[in-house]
């Protein structure tokens, strides 16, 4: 293989790879936005998603979109009931919050190890053959998680700027009492608020699924990457979840071609550590301002 | 309100307790009953150095990370042909060393950063152990660490071991118990009250999390030393995030106050991964119920419990004494 098209392909994995951590990314600082919960259990949501995807698509054949739907939308109902029975009671409370979310991360991981057994399974690709531009080959089983990712980001920039809920969820993430003053119903944004950051996660379990293989496992790397992206893009800020999340999959790409895959993670540990040192905001977060 | 007078009873049942825990080898049953008393201590350890931790007001999702790195350090110290016992130490001593340099970067953050940082760490520390075979064996991990031996006693059985492991372990209790009533325990306890005021009364909160996040990190270390030396081996998945959620499991549910609450959370989770080994799944579930049910109807944890109720029971006295007061 020539070195063009190594280039080419280590920017579209890392690309890839890049997109699902930006849609993990960003429902995790959502979440943490609005209900001021680091939320551990996050990855499990993508597991769980590309679990139930798995089941659907790959084992019973169940047609691509219905499968899409039906995997999102529970896993969104299971976030639903999550934030109703556990996270409601704590948002607020950073601490136990967070210690709460590693308890449902428990629940969660092993339930789905219960009730469908460790073993990994695959899922047959969505779509197969090439795109070839100028002599350069890009295989559509990439490209295809890569412009789903892009349609999911846009479609919930839309709804962050451009609707009334958005507006709302906007609001409470500054601050929740006064939105609160102002008429905001803030019972109903934390809810939409955990299901919109859950579906997310979801959606990248089923967009990754035909690449990786899925097993209850999965979901840890994710919420860590997610925490690590979050950390350098700034806690709570969009655009600083999309910058980092692109970051950290070039990085990994390019370090897992040319280097080893550990050499990667710990170059991303380096990171963190500066950052938090250099600019404790994050890339593109504001300050906190003194509460 | 006043400081907690210790009445007599206390000390009698702490006795009571002692004398019975360090005689568990002579009635116990067989020697699975020795294997969890000790599996009890090392976790006791590693417990009441996250509860140091907590008691500064900071949460580590890393603890795993630091007794992993104990337990490698001393492997290979003992497996170089130094004394296990001092390797223990030296164990300990690293672990500190790299807690305190990483506490002095990040505990100038707010807790969620500290808290990625430290899951960070460990998540390296493991993929560290995995990747540097030529030192740690890899994913084999070190096979064949030596027996710690006291004065030419070498500590093969259980039986044997047990008794170190408890002297071990209540030495950390005692200690965690004096320095909570230290000068640094007070100041321990103020910055997880309240930091900005603490700050404004002239204590350095940074450097008292510092402190504690160095001392409940080198007691990791040392613990996972002690179980690398009691099970012989070491491997990148003898502590892993899980086994940190675990140690937070049981911290959480015994209570995060005192030294009674980590004794508690110990007592009360180490036995049940090992009566359900059958069923894996069904023992992780069970603790992650424990914490999410902790948390919303126990949030002090069990010890708490106690701790109410002897205070309802303090306030009938009182009630009684006044009442008797008014008849006569």
């Amino acid at each position: 293989m020539s070195m063009e098209i190594i280039l080419v392909q280590t920017v579209v994995n890392g690309l890839m790879v890049g997109m699902i951590y930006v849609l993990m990314a960003i429902g995790f600082t959502m979440v943490f936005g609005i209900m001021r919960i680091v939320n551990f259990a996050h990855g499990e949501f993508y597991m769980v998603g590309a679990f139930l995807f798995a089941i659907l698509y790959g084992s019973n054949d169940v047609p691509f979109s219905i499968s899409v739907l039906l995997a999102v939308g529970a896993t969104a109902l299971l976030g639903l009931l999550m934030e109703r029975i556990v996270f409601r009671r704590f948002r607020g409370n950073e601490l136990n919050g967070m210690i709460a979310s590693v308890g449902v991360a428990l629940i969660l991981q092993n339930s789905v190890l219960l009730m469908w057994g460790s073993s990994s399974r695959t899922v047959p690709p969505v779509i197969s053959g090439v795109l070839s531009v100028g002599g350069i080959v890009f295989p559509w089983s990439r490209l295809v998680v890569i412009i789903g990712a892009i349609v999911a980001v846009v479609s919930l920039n839309l709804l962050i700027g451009h609707t009334r809920i958005g507006r709302a969820m906007r609001a409470v993430a500054q601050d929740a009492e006064i939105a609160q003053v102002q008429g905001i119903r803030v019972d109903v944004i934390f809810p939409v608020a955990f299901v919109l950051g859950v579906s997310l996660a979801a959606f990248a379990g089923v967009l990754m699924a035909p690449v990786l293989s899925v097993s209850p496992f999965i979901g840890l790397a994710p919420t860590l990457k997610a925490f690590v992206i979050v950390v350098i893009g700034g806690l709570g800020s969009v655009p600083g979840a999309v910058a980092g999340g692109l970051l950290i999959g070039l990085i990994e790409s390019f370090a897992g071609t040319f280097v080893s895959a550990s050499l990667s993670e710990i170059l991303q540990f380096l990171v963190v550590i500066a950052v938090v040192l250099l600019r404790p905001q994050g890339l593109l977060g504001r300050k906190e301002r003194e509460a | 309100m006043n400081p907690p007078t210790i009445k007599p009873m206390y000390y009698v049942g702490v006795a009571v307790a002692v004398v019975l825990a360090a005689l568990l080898p002579w009635f116990a049953p067989n020697q699975f009953y020795i294997h969890l008393a000790t599996l009890g201590c090392m976790n006791l350890m590693l417990v009441l150095g996250l509860a140091i931790i907590a008691r500064a007001g900071q949460l580590s999702m890393g603890h795993g990370g630091f007794a992993l790195v104990g337990g490698y350090v001393s492997a290979l110290l003992s497996m170089r042909g130094w004394s296990p016992l001092l390797s223990l130490f030296i164990a300990g001593l690293v672990a500190a060393a790299i807690a305190a340099a990483l506490g002095w970067i990040i505990l100038r953050l707010r807790g969620v950063y500290f808290v990625l940082v430290a899951f960070a760490f460990s998540q390296i520390a493991v993929l560290l152990a995995l990747d540097m075979s030529f030192v740690t064996g890899g994913a084999n991990g070190l096979v064949g660490v030596p027996p710690i031996s006291i004065f030419g006693h070498v500590l093969l059985t259980k039986p044997q071991f047990y008794p170190f492991a408890l002297v071990c372990a209540l030495t950390t209790l005692l200690l965690t118990w004096l320095l909570y009533r230290s000068p640094l325990g007070t100041m321990m306890a103020a910055t997880a009250e309240n930091q900005r005021l603490t700050e404004s009364s002239g204590i350095d909160t940074h450097r008292v999390q510092v402190i504690a996040f160095t001392i409940g990190s080198g007691i990791a270390g040392f613990a996972g030393a002690l179980s690398t030396h009691y099970l012989r081996f070491i491997s990148p998945d003898s502590y892993t995030f899980w086994e940190s959620v675990s140690y937070l499991t049981m911290l959480v549910v015994g209570g995060r106050d005192g030294v009674l609450g980590p004794v508690v959370g110990v007592l009360v989770l180490t036995p049940l991964p090992e009566l359900l080994r059958a069923t894996e799944g069904l023992q992780h579930i069970i603790y992650g119920a424990m914490l999410v049910l902790c948390l919303m109807f126990v949030p002090n944890g069990l010890a708490s419990l106690v701790q109410t109720w002897r205070s309802r029971q303090r306030v009938a006295g009182t009630g009684a004494a006044i009442v008797a007061e008014e008849v006569t």
